[in-house]
């Protein structure tokens, strides 16, 4: 009892001190991003280009994290404590295509702007979406392998969460590489999911493989960590990396490397470039027309991405296809 | 001339090809109470079990009132009068007596329990039966006896009920709440209801019911009217054969000290308790369910610190509180509830047995088997367990068995002192006699035997000393000739 | 009732046997269904009967089987641990951070050869363990409750560790636990795990310790008027379950060749799993470490022949699922109510 009482007059003064220290900020724009939960690499590397992002360091602009526990209701009810808390705009990475709707429904009725990035809505109500479209990169990854194959052969799909929008879209552009082979040229072996994890794509490929023994040349991973997990068990099969085309989205550093080691092709989804694009334009709607973006992917994107005053609806950040020659500066960029 | 109001014949039941029961039958009228007797394996319970719909027979047939009637579950046996006060403790703990007593019954209003009025009709049971129980008492804060009690209300709550069945309803509680129970048995009975009765203390049959029937080897041996016949020709009946008399004392005291408590308090439970316990000398504790009897043996055991005071066995005094010391200075204890606190019911009968004496049979931590199986073998041998073996599960055994496990259990710690919690409750007339005879031969072998029990008979006949307790305090001390019935009573209250 | 001195015959078989049955007759099912595709023509042979498959099981089992023989002992000792995913993922973290090329992911990070992070790792996972098993016993809290709380805060541990980063390049020495083999056909976490239920088998059955763990579940307080200690017990039990699975995070880690933060998400159920559909009753006191292999093969034998039968992921769930139940339904050693 006398220890719960300390413990919540302990908690009391540290909120009563992040009270003070936010009044100090005042003048600062503040930014509540909502993460869907923050245990995937590339989570963490958007916080890391938050936190790096130039309006930041700068102190024009001030950003708090919330963990939605990869639950879209958790994320909802996070946008509601923004909201109360006086947030000046929120940027979402949403955990759901639709569940996650009342975080810009409520937004904007409370009159916050509200930025959605990585992951898509399915509403047009938000100020702007900065996302890279995973139909392309799906469409890249299999176009990757089915070229490497020359449009001959069998391949497997790893795919994303069932129902996911991730799988879903990635999916859409797997088949219309596939579409563009010659009819019945690929044959699709296996198909299914592994949820975006390594240890259970390792088990689901030793599998296969045990099925369809060299049958397989080609392996299509909705992402990297599977694509990775399936290099895993060719190389548990004492097969060689080499006998297959394999690629995998979004360039985690464990990916890099193994590009750099011929083993797969990864292509890049550029965290900096959904982060720190979004926080400029939420930054644009905060401050008004008078404000110009601070982080310099404008400047690395100029030909396929234009700023357009903050004022599109929809920002699309190019995939970069990670090679042997340009590996080396993307881990540079993280160290 | 008119149907009796239950009549059960030729009853059968197999399980697994083993016969339970090969010839059941009973005949209980109006106003009468019926003493069903008979030891552990004859097979009452498994008549009681058909007449309570809980299984169905595979031949013969139950007729109320001169109807057959077929149950198919306990529903229907309730629906048509049949009650019962369950033997098994089967409250459930953390609602109330009033919840408890209506379970499943309980009135409502919109779809809600009406507490109010649940209270009411509770407490207006309670009251008719002369039960000094608060309906909104939490039943897992009652005592024993007092839960009991509520078991005996929640059978009589169903206003139809007809044909009551008491299961060793008196296991549990003191003699003070016996005579207040046989109060209500005999209203109940004189209301024109039929009551069957069960109990393995023989006296209670011939203060209680005006018939018997008693059962052996899964058949009806004998019924009649219970003036006709005296308790040596009902154990007759029950054995099978004559038997001499019931308590078995050979030991006699020596001057020696052997167990010394001195001073011992743990309040509010019991205090001021002081005595010594000598070699060879049965010490009896008398006293009502709540006089601390219990809970003064779990504080000698070192099951709980006491407030002040000394244990000391054979002059070496140990620190209260540490279960461990007390085996290691020769204690044993074989609590009041051998399914709580003395038994591992899921294990074999021998690793029960061995359980105490593990650490004695260790090569670098593991357990040497055949030191472990001869071991086992002893106490088997010693207290006549009838078991298939030492792999036979504890739950199969009979009452009487299990208990001779835990004391089993015990006696391979070598122990010098033997702390007995009610040792024969729930056991059957044979087993109580092998228990009687081993607490006799363990103190006359140079031992001291500490007993609690509530059975007057029994606390009479086995001890040399008895203390009685009263409210947590020591009410007098009677030798073997001053301790009569009357006189523990009279201390006791 | 109190004179229930009948046993049931058929259930010794049952219990002995019933589950090696059940095991054998998913295995044949399989390669039934498998058969029946080689006979229309779809497939060359029966790939699932074939040596190499069956070996492949074994390896996929290694890491759930080494979890369940933990879980095993403690829910004979009437507990429950639903921590051990979590805590494989801190010691497959603490592991990495002591083997990995990459410096800097935390303050110590680099590689220290084999022995050192392979102790960490087992340490880490017995502190866990043993911190369970101590709070349960002490505050006497219900292991739900308490493993519950370690479920979270190792997740926060292994997140934090890092900041929230994985760990990989990981050290051909480590790696070797994950993809190493043995006269180059038995993998390492296949012998690890025959190892480990070696070892446990022979506590559980032969020490005294396993005999205090079977006594503890089955009635606490009889356990503890024999002269039995059991909060030691306790702390023991989970400390044990800590370690092995400080022993699968290794595993983990070198078989993906990185430790993830999200690593041996709900394993804990898996291993639950195992140890129920191989009889080990939640009620404590019962259970065998022979039925918990037989549970850990037939859910890998189910997710083998299901992915070789091309079955979505979702039937495979239902199938689990009713397993799952209809193994506990069926159990005989069930301890028996009203009669």
């Amino acid at each position: 009892m006398k220890k719960s009482l300390l413990l919540s007059v302990g908690l009391l003064a540290l909120a009563a001190t992040l009270q003070v220290a936010a009044a100090a900020d005042a003048k600062k724009v503040k930014i509540a991003v909502l993460m869907y939960g923050n245990k995937a690499e590339f989570v963490q590397l958007m916080q890391r280009y938050g936190k790096d992002d130039p309006a930041v360091t700068s102190g024009v602009a001030d950003i708090t994290f919330y963990d939605g526990r990869y639950d879209a209701s958790v994320q909802n009810d996070q946008a509601q404590l923004a909201i109360n808390s006086k947030f000046d705009a929120i940027i979402v990475n949403p955990m759901d295509f639709e569940a996650n709707i009342p975080v810009v429904t409520a937004a904007k009725a409370a009159g916050i702007p509200v930025v959605v990035t990585n992951a898509r809505l399915n509403t047009k109500d938000m100020n702007s979406e900065v996302v890279s479209d995973d139909v392309l990169g799906g469409y890249l990854e299999a176009k990757d392998v089915l070229a490497k194959l020359g449009c001959k052969g069998n391949v497997v799909i790893i795919e994303g969460p069932k129902g996911g929008s991730g799988e879903i879209q990635r999916g859409q552009g797997n088949e219309k590489a596939l579409a563009e082979c010659p009819p019945g040229a690929v044959k699709v072996l296996e198909r299914k999911t592994a949820n975006w994890s390594r240890a259970e794509a390792l088990d689901l490929m030793q599998n296969w493989l045990s099925k369809h023994h060299s049958e397989i040349n080609g392996v299509i991973g909705q992402n990297d960590e599977m694509a990775l997990g399936a290099i895993e068990a060719i190389k548990a099969a004492g097969l060689n990396t080499k006998d297959f085309a394999i690629a995998g989205i979004d360039g985690v550093t464990d990916a890099i490397n193994a590009v750099k080691a011929g083993e797969m092709t990864s292509i890049l989804q550029d965290a900096r470039g959904q982060m720190q694009g979004s926080i400029d334009v939420a930054l644009r709607a905060v401050k008004g027309p008078d404000f110009k973006p601070l982080s310099p992917i404008w400047k690395q994107y100029e030909k396929d991405l234009a700023w357009n005053d903050g004022q599109s609806k929809r920002y699309d950040i190019p995939w970069t296809i990670v090679t042997k020659d340009n590996a080396d500066s993307l881990l540079n960029d993280r160290k | 001339m008119t149907d009796p109001l239950l009549s059960m014949r030729g009853i059968k039941k197999n399980f697994m090809g083993i016969k339970a029961l090969t010839d059941g039958s009973l005949e209980l009228d109006r106003g009468e109470i019926l003493a069903l007797c008979g030891g552990n394996g004859a097979g009452k319970s498994t008549l009681l079990s058909v007449l309570m719909g809980f299984i169905a027979p595979d031949a013969g047939e139950i007729l109320i009132d001169g109807d057959a009637v077929r149950f198919a579950d306990a529903r229907q046996a309730l629906d048509a009068g049949v009650a019962i006060v369950q033997q098994e403790l089967s409250a459930i703990p953390h609602l109330t007596v009033a919840e408890n007593i209506y379970l499943g019954a309980q009135p409502s209003r919109h779809g809600f329990v009406d507490f109010t009025q649940l209270n009411r009709q509770a407490e207006d049971l309670l009251a008719s039966l002369d039960f000094d129980i608060d309906p909104r008492a939490v039943m897992g804060n009652l005592s024993v006896a007092s839960q009991q009690l509520v078991e005996i209300a929640k059978a009589l709550s169903h206003r139809n009920a007809r044909i009551l069945i008491f299961d060793e309803p008196t296991s549990a509680i003191g003699d003070k709440d016996v005579e207040r129970l046989f109060t209500v048995i005999r209203g109940l009975a004189a209301a024109g209801r039929g009551i069957i009765y069960v109990t393995h203390r023989l006296a209670e049959v011939f203060t209680l019911a005006t018939t018997y029937t008693v059962f052996k080897d899964g058949a009806r041996v004998a019924s009649g009217r219970v003036s006709d016949i005296d308790r040596e020709r009902l154990i007759e009946m029950m054995i099978g054969g004559a038997i001499e008399g019931e308590f078995v004392k050979d030991n006699t005291p020596e001057d020696t000290p052997l167990l010394e408590v001195r001073d011992l308090a743990r309040a509010p439970r019991f205090r001021d308790v002081d005595f010594v316990l000598r070699k060879g000398e049965i010490l009896g504790i008398y006293g009502l369910v709540g006089s601390g009897r219990t809970e003064l043996l779990d504080t000698i055991y070192g099951l709980y610190h006491g407030d002040r005071g000394t244990i000391s066995v054979s002059g070496r005094t140990f620190r209260g509180g540490a279960v461990q010391e007390a085996i290691g200075a020769g204690l044993a204890y074989v609590t009041e509830d051998r399914k709580d606190g003395g038994l591992v019911l899921c294990a074999s009968v021998g690793s029960n047995l061995s359980l105490s004496i593990l650490d004695r049979l260790q090569r670098w931590g593991f357990v040497r088997r055949d030191d472990e199986l001869s071991q086992i073998g002893r106490a088997i041998k010693m207290m006549r367990i009838k078991t298939t073996g030492p792999d036979q599960l504890v739950r199969n055994l009979s009452g009487g068995n299990q208990q001779k496990v835990v004391l089993g259990r015990c006696i391979l710690t070598d122990p010098k002192v033997l702390l007995l919690d009610e040792p024969t409750r729930g056991v059957d007339v044979g087993a109580k006699k092998e228990i009687y005879r081993f607490m006799s031969d363990f103190a006359a072998r140079g031992g001291g035997v500490l007993m609690v029990s509530s059975d007057l008979e029994e606390i009479i006949g086995m001890s040399d000393r008895i203390i009685v307790l009263r409210e947590g305090r020591p009410a007098g001390t009677f030798g073997r000739g001053a301790a009569t019935a009357k006189n523990l009573m009279m201390a006791a209250v | 009732m109190s004179d229930s001195t009948l046993s049931f015959r058929g259930d010794v078989f049952f219990r002995k046997f019933g589950i090696v049955a059940a095991f054998i007759g998913l295995c044949i099912l399989v390669s039934i269904l498998c058969q029946l595709r080689v006979a229309a023509g779809d497939w060359p042979d029966n790939v699932f009967l074939t040596a190499a498959n069956l070996m492949l099981i074994l390896h996929q089992i290694s890491i759930n089987g080494i979890l369940a023989i933990g879980m095993t002992f403690v829910i004979i000792a009437a507990g429950i641990d639903l921590s051990v995913g979590s805590v494989l993922a801190f010691s497959g973290m603490v592991a990495a951070s002591f083997a990995t090329a990459s410096v800097g992911v935390t303050p110590w990070s680099g590689n220290y050869g084999v022995v050192v992070p392979v102790i960490a790792a087992l340490v880490a996972g017995a502190a866990c363990g043993a911190l369970n098993g101590w709070i349960i016993a002490r505050f006497r809290i219900q292991a739900f409750v308490g493993t519950l709380g370690m479920l979270l805060a190792a997740r926060g541990f292994t997140m934090a560790l890092a900041d929230g980063n994985p760990i990989s390049a990981i050290s051909p020495d480590l790696r070797w636990f994950g993809t190493g083999k043995v006269l180059g056909v038995v993998p390492i976490p296949v012998v690890l795990f025959l190892l480990v239920f070696a070892v446990a088998w022979t506590i559980l059955n032969k020490s005294i310790f396993g005999r205090h763990v079977y006594a503890v579940g089955g009635n606490e307080k009889s356990a503890r008027t024999s002269g039995i200690k059991t909060p030691r017990i306790k702390v023991l039990v989970y400390a044990l379950a800590g370690t092995l699975a400080g022993l699968a995070g290794i595993i983990l880690t070198a078989k993906t060749g990185s430790a993830q933060t999200n690593a041996g998400s709900s394993y804990e159920l898996d291993a639950i799993a195992a140890a129920v559909i191989g009889g080990t009753s939640l009620t404590g006191g019962v259970g065998r470490l022979s039925g918990t292999l037989f549970g850990a093969l037939i859910i890998g034998v189910m997710n083998n022949g299901l992915d070789i039968l091309g079955v979505e992921s979702f039937y495979q769930l239902i199938i689990k699922g009713a397993l799952i139940v209809t193994a506990v339904i069926i159990d005989p050693s069930r301890k028996q109510t009203a009669l």
